[in-house]
């Protein structure tokens, strides 16, 4: 008896929150979700953004809905997959929302139809290319850079472009032999979709590839690897970085320059959509209106350094300072069908075969 | 319950628990598909893709080749190793014995960070290498750096066994020899060590069977250099199709599982081997220990050397990574110092976890596994029947099986049957997982201990009128009751270090240090793996001491 009288008045009290909550120009009706939100109590997240990142957005989310305590788990991106298909198949439970930088796997978990599709009251405020079957949006605007060594690339070698990368290569390959680190595509997938979207947007790529190959480029599997050898003078000059993680690293270690490169700069964006088996399918949904509203944006760049991909969101780490960095140059890899050309097997396992000729420089 | 009862309850337990992974990878391996697939078909084609692709030859080629190098690094090195501390007058002896263990009980994914900060390219002993002699002298990601460590860190395997025969002879030869003018090397090369002969071949063939296993050396020191093992190429498969493909990674377990099965039981005939060799023992063993003279001192710092190498080095070069921002060619090390990435750990919510789910699983999950090795142990225990071969050879059935795997293989196992599946993100698919792989292990502590009791008190019991379970309760256990202490500790040690199995176990929930270090190396967090690396050694070195000062022998 005490419990149901308790559970009528905390029910009482969240409708009164919720009214007072729901944010400008969403349905007049979003009230109930929040409410069918707070009835679940519960969220569970599955996050290839580290937790330390990503925290400030979940403390901001419970202010907002108290009442909803949200479980964070971060994974690698193949590990999130693995356990994503296998739990869904087994059908006891998995995460709500799923949050994932493999912007190919996010695509093909919703093409096979584990996505819930929901149509964000903040679809307007997103760009075109971020929203894929009003079921599956983007959530951050991450330039993919070239980070150096500060301390010991001379002034004059920065690259500012990829043709001038290639150059660089082809004209000191002693100095920088050993000394240049790229993402492997062979052991990462983020790797096989930086290569792919490369050649689509670079004429040079193969000629960049097999530069890379004859200075014996050095292959990681993750960007965190990447950096720490460039800052300790290792490698010299890495590709391929998330300006997200770059700009992280660079506030703590003063030796990394980072360069959006000129002629175009890639851009991907994490994705997230709601679970079709999830148990909490609303507190998902308004997990995701949060992520991609003002506040939840506004976070995303100024506190996790993740880059907002809204317009409307001032900060270092905004599509805004990117415009003002390059222009029209940001190349943002669009969330749709295409991606999957990534994962069909003959054609990617015909990539890997040319791009290990191009790692013996051939 | 009626002893046969007892017995056959637990003899099917363990089949189940031991069998049940292996014959999902078996089966996985034949499937087109993941086996949770609708669209999973029975066929061949994972293993005729995994075996016309070059990478798989290369990696075996290179793992033959990482094993046999080992093996031929460590059993020399460990064979002599244990005859210096055995036979001769060695300065120091006892304070030496613990310290040789030391490679044994730290995790290879901590030693291997070690070494790339210590002596990678600009590495600090790298760096100091540059300024005196303007070059540095080694390639830390060569194929052959990679061999030599694993071979020095391997060293202490061989000398455990060797040391353990040499104990067991009598010096009456040796002293012969020396009466007849030999000098110490040759009475060690043509004397003691050859009639420790079968006991330095099983240490060999453990080596090389270990060389199979290796995984945490390879990930680290092989990745830049993009040296892979079947270990690691396993890893790599993950990606190769672009979603992960269970049936190819199958393939490559059934192969590693096939080569190292005969090892594993190459093992089992060696050790009984030699077991029948040192029987010829007398009683009343007198030994002398060798004078080496002078020499003395040059075995002494020879054994330093080595220790300096595997140990000091790695350990050193850890521990500073954890104190500074950043490091490598053009930094002074002094402006960079910081207490922020131990500060930072907290910071973590699944790293703080993984710390406490660490000393859980090494406290309470070491306990609660002596226990079911020793329930097992009873079981067989004073059974004069062909069903205990069986369960010595199901021991050693997932010793054949790495860790990764193992960990991989007991996922589906926890996803998909139906009872088990709420403990699949708690810490008891951890423990049984650590359990499972380490049975092989834990089981020969036990049994070690259990060979001790003689069978009077046992007997007299029964003749008061104590049942066959009473008697094992009331009698048998109590008098193995430190046995099983030392067995825990030990246990514990290794629970502790354990790195790979939990790597596909890990979730929110069943965080424990050793996997979290390779994930977050996976992700780059450097700062943090230093930092939660000497957190790892520091709880190892407490272990460590607790063990010496009770006096527990480092070895089952």
């Amino acid at each position: 008896m005490r419990y149901i009288l308790s559970a009528a008045i905390a029910a009482a009290l969240s409708i009164g929150l919720a009214h007072a909550q729901a944010p400008q120009g969403y349905p007049a009706d979003y009230g109930k979700l929040v409410e069918a939100a707070k009835k679940e109590g519960k969220l569970v997240i599955y996050s290839t953004t580290d937790s330390v990142a990503a925290n400030p957005l979940v403390k901001d989310f419970e202010t907002l809905y108290p009442g909803i305590k949200v479980e964070y788990s971060d994974l690698n991106s193949t590990e999130l997959y693995n356990r994503f298909i296998a739990e869904a198949a087994a059908n006891n439970g998995t995460g709500d929302l799923i949050w994932s930088s493999a912007m190919d796997l996010q695509v093909k978990l919703v093409a096979d139809g584990h996505a819930l599709a929901y149509a964000s009251p903040e679809i307007k405020a997103l760009p075109k290319w971020a929203v894929f079957k009003d079921a599956a949006y983007g959530t951050t605007y991450e330039p993919i850079a070239i980070v150096y060594n500060k301390r010991l690339v001379p002034a004059e070698d920065v690259p500012k472009d990829h043709g001038d990368l290639l150059k660089l290569l082809n004209a000191k390959p002693d100095f920088y032999k050993g000394k240049i680190t790229a993402y492997d595509p062979e052991r990462s997938g983020v790797g096989f979709l930086f290569c792919t979207e490369d050649i689509k947007n670079f004429p040079a790529a193969w000629d960049l590839f097999k530069a890379f190959g004859k200075t014996g480029a050095k292959l990681y599997t993750s960007a965190g690897a990447m950096m720490e050898r460039v800052t300790s003078g290792e490698h010299l000059i890495a590709y391929g970085i998330f300006g997200s993680y770059a700009l992280g690293r660079s506030k703590k270690d003063p030796n990394l320059g980072i360069v959006l490169p000129k002629d175009y700069t890639m851009v991907t964006s994490r994705v997230a959509f709601v679970s079709k088996q999830a148990k909490n399918p609303n507190a998902g949904k308004l997990f995701l209106d949060y992520l991609l509203s003002k506040r939840g944006q506004d976070i995303v760049a100024n506190k996790a350094n993740l880059y907002s991909l809204r317009s409307d969101v001032e900060g270092e780490a905004t599509l805004k300072r990117v415009t003002e960095l390059i222009g029209d140059k940001a190349r943002p890899v669009p969330i749709d069908q295409t991606l999957l050309e990534n994962l069909d097997q003959t054609k990617r396992l015909a990539f890997l075969s040319k791009w290990q000729a191009a790692k013996k420089g051939q | 319950m009626p002893i046969i009862v007892y017995r056959f309850l637990v003899l099917g337990i363990t089949a189940l628990a031991v069998l049940a992974p292996i014959a999902l990878v078996v089966y996985q391996s034949f499937l087109t598909a993941p086996f949770f697939d609708r669209a999973a078909r029975l066929s061949l084609s994972a293993y005729s893709f995994v075996f016309a692709e070059e990478d798989f030859w290369q990696a075996l080629w290179t793992t033959a080749a990482i094993a046999g190098g080992m093996a031929a690094i460590a059993v020399p090195l460990g064979a002599l190793l244990a005859f210096l501390m055995v036979r001769t007058d060695v300065p120091g002896r006892q304070y030496l014995e613990p310290l040789i263990l030391i490679p044994i009980f730290v995790s290879a994914v901590v030693i291997a960070f070690g070494y790339v900060v210590a002596v990678g390219p600009v590495g600090i002993f790298s760096t100091l290498a540059k300024d005196v002699l303007g070059f540095v002298p080694w390639n830390l990601y060569s194929l052959f750096s990679l061999i030599a460590i694993a071979g020095l860190t391997h060293v202490p395997h061989v000398y455990l066994y060797s040391a353990a025969a040499l104990r067991g002879l009598g010096t009456d030869l040796e002293e012969a020899a020396r009466v007849s003018g030999a000098n110490p090397l040759q009475v060690a090369l043509n004397v003691s060590l050859p009639m420790i002969g079968p006991a330095i071949l099983f240490a060999g063939v453990l080596v090389f069977f270990l060389g199979f296993e290796l995984f945490g050396l390879p990930l680290v020191l092989g990745d830049p250099q993009d040296v892979l093992v079947l270990s690691t190429y396993l890893f790599k498969l993950t990606n190769k199709l672009g979603v992960p493909s269970y049936q190819l990674m199958a393939v490559a377990v059934v192969v590693i599982i096939a080569i190292t099965a005969p090892l594993v039981f190459m093992q089992r005939l060696l050790l009984r081997q030699a077991q029948r060799y040192v029987s010829v023992r007398g009683k009343g063993l007198k030994t002398q220990a060798l004078r080496l003279g002078p020499w003395r001192w040059v075995a002494f710092g020879t054994i330093v050397f080595w220790l300096f190498i595997t140990v000091v080095v790695p350990l050193t070069g850890i521990t500073l990574r954890s104190f500074v921002v950043s490091w490598g060619q053009g930094v002074n090390l002094l402006d960079v110092l910081t207490f922020d990435h131990y500060r930072e750990l907290l910071d973590y919510p699944n790293v703080v976890r993984g710390i406490v789910n660490t000393l859980g699983i090494g406290v309470i999950g070491g306990a609660v596994s002596v226990a079911c090795y020793t329930a097992i142990a009873l079981a067989v225990h004073r059974w004069n029947s062909g069903w205990t071969r069986l369960v010595d050879y199901l021991v050693m059935v997932p010793r054949a099986m790495p860790g990764l795997v193992a960990g991989l293989a007991l996922l589906w196992v926890f996803l998909f049957v139906a009872f088990l599946s709420p403990l699949r993100s708690t810490m008891v698919s951890i423990w049984l997982a650590y359990s499972i792989v380490w049975l092989a292990y834990g089981m020969r502590l036990v049994s070690g201990t259990l060979l001790q009791v003689g069978p009077e008190l046992e007997e007299a019991a029964r003749v008061s009128g104590a049942g066959d379970l009473r008697v094992k309760r009331d009698v048998t256990v109590p008098l193995i009751k430190y046995g099983m202490l030392a067995s825990w500790l030990l246990v514990f040690l290794i629970f502790v270090r354990e790195y790979s199995t939990g790597i596909y176990l890990l979730g929110p929930g069943t965080e424990v240090i050793g996997s979290l270090l390779v994930s977050l190396w996976g992700t780059g967090a450097i700062d943090l793996v230093s930092a939660l690396s000497v957190v790892n050694v520091m709880m190892i070195g407490v272990g460590l001491a607790v063990a010496v000062r009770l006096g527990v022998r480092l070895h089952g």
